[in-house]
């Protein structure tokens, strides 16, 4: 009896180990698991987290929330010719950060953490739309990204980082 | 007889005795690695408590978990209305404030008012007034008070002699708060208002706006633009309020100070006509 009774202890935690919310757990199912409710309290998704930022080895991370009916932070800035490592989540819907004029198109879902690495050659503006039919603002749910030149961008740094809405 | 035999020299081959005999048993071995990896969790949890304190800003300490929203919506109306006694000298007996730069709160959405509560108390909205107040309630009031106003009702119903704030349809109806209303403009990735805050759509925590006072609704524009008030949850109003223009807010807050928000916005509606309210 006692024998069946630990098994049953050991069997629940080893068939519901997803369900339970402990960092042991959370390094067991991955790292690129998120509470798409909770990503304003703690985890790299918080305000002052989200944007571009640039990594030790020259290249750049830009982590951003889709939502109905947002890309935050609204406008991205860039650096061109340097690796930049997409890291996006939603905190609502399936979202498609899709950049109009090139062939990124980045799926953003809720619960997980979609990572894309993007490259651009040249300075320019882009425009990027939600490509998954989101909701009633889906048509109007747009964000910037601005691709500076590398001196330019790191000129720029160290006054923002890495946005570009005007405030 | 040959039975009692026969099971005497099972038992006597049998491979289990000798770990029945042995103290260290199966079970047993279960039962510590279930102790060893239960301690490991608790300890890696309350580490983790520990590194929770770091630097970040966080906006609101609400979050939509399906827990937090049974909560908010769990209150009672009828000790909310014995509570909002309290509040009737600033937002109104009915909900509907007297002086323009204070919230109506008839008829908005228990998430709404709770929020808003929860963040006043936390300190993350700011205001003078309804920080000590919210910090006065318990975690049951606040749910009752909000269960209150969104119970009232912000039209007048013919069976009752109440006295609502009249629509004034003619003298706000704008193109520009119209077309944003309704469509937003996707040019500058601004979403339609009403997707939001109805009556196309809402999302936890969003107020209808359909009977908010003017002055009200521009100042929280104004405050988000600037950042003075940021508890929104993943910045979506900060956005949106620092890419509209001035004369864009003034005629929004107009439109829905209006209480044209009752009906959803459309192609016709960009027309200025005679607005009927239900």
């Amino acid at each position: 009896m006692i024998v069946f009774t630990v098994l049953i202890l050991c069997v629940i935690p080893a068939t519901r180990y997803y369900q339970i919310d402990q960092p042991l757990m959370r390094w067991l199912r991955g790292p690129n698991r998120v509470d798409p409710a909770e990503l304003h309290l703690s985890g790299e998704f918080v305000e002052n987290n989200l944007g571009t930022e640039i990594d030790p080895d020259g290249s750049v991370t830009v982590r951003m929330i889709a939502q109905q009916y947002l890309f935050v932070p609204h406008c991205v800035l860039v650096p061109a010719g340097v690796p930049v490592h997409l890291r996006i989540t939603s905190a609502d819907a399936a979202h498609t950060f899709a950049l109009i004029g090139t062939h990124y198109a980045v799926k953003a879902l809720p619960g997980t953490i979609t990572e894309a690495q993007l490259q651009f050659a040249n300075p320019g503006e882009y425009t990027a739309a939600c490509a998954e039919f989101c909701g009633a603002g889906h048509f109007e749910m747009r964000s910037e990204l601005k691709v500076v030149p590398r001196e330019q961008f790191q000129a720029l740094d160290s006054v923002k980082r890495g946005g570009c809405v005007a405030r | 007889m040959w039975r009692d035999n026969q099971v005497r020299d099972f038992h006597k081959d049998d491979p289990l005795d000798s770990l029945r005999s042995c103290s260290w048993q199966p079970g047993m071995a279960i039962a510590t690695t279930t102790v060893v990896l239960l301690a490991v969790i608790a300890g890696t949890s309350l580490l983790n408590r520990v590194n929770a304190g770091s630097s970040h800003r966080v906006p609101s300490n609400v979050a939509w978990t399906p827990e937090t929203i049974a909560q908010a919506s769990s209150g009672k109306a009828f000790r909310g209305l014995l509570l909002a006694k309290r509040c009737e000298h600033c937002h109104g007996a009915e909900g509907f404030s007297p002086v323009g730069s204070t919230p109506n709160l008839a008829g908005l959405d228990k998430l709404a008012v709770w929020k808003q509560l929860e963040d006043f108390r936390d300190g993350k909205r700011s205001s003078p007034v309804m920080e000590p107040i919210a910090q006065s309630l318990s975690q049951r009031d606040l749910a009752d008070v909000a269960a209150y106003y969104a119970e009232l009702p912000v039209y007048a119903d013919p069976q009752d002699n109440r006295v609502f704030p009249e629509p004034n349809a003619q003298a706000s109806h704008s193109p520009i708060a119209s077309r944003l209303v309704a469509f937003g403009e996707g040019s500058r990735g601004i979403p339609p208002c009403q997707a939001c805050h109805g009556p196309v759509g809402y999302k936890p925590g969003a107020p209808s706006l359909a009977t908010q006072n003017a002055d009200y609704v521009l100042a929280q524009l104004d405050a988000f633009g600037d950042g003075s008030r940021a508890n929104d949850i993943n910045e979506p109003m900060r956005t949106i309020a620092a890419l509209l223009s001035d004369s864009e807010r003034q005629a929004l807050a107009t439109y829905y100070g209006a209480g044209l928000g009752l009906q959803p916005g459309g192609a016709s509606d960009i027309a200025p006509k005679p607005l009927k309210l239900p």
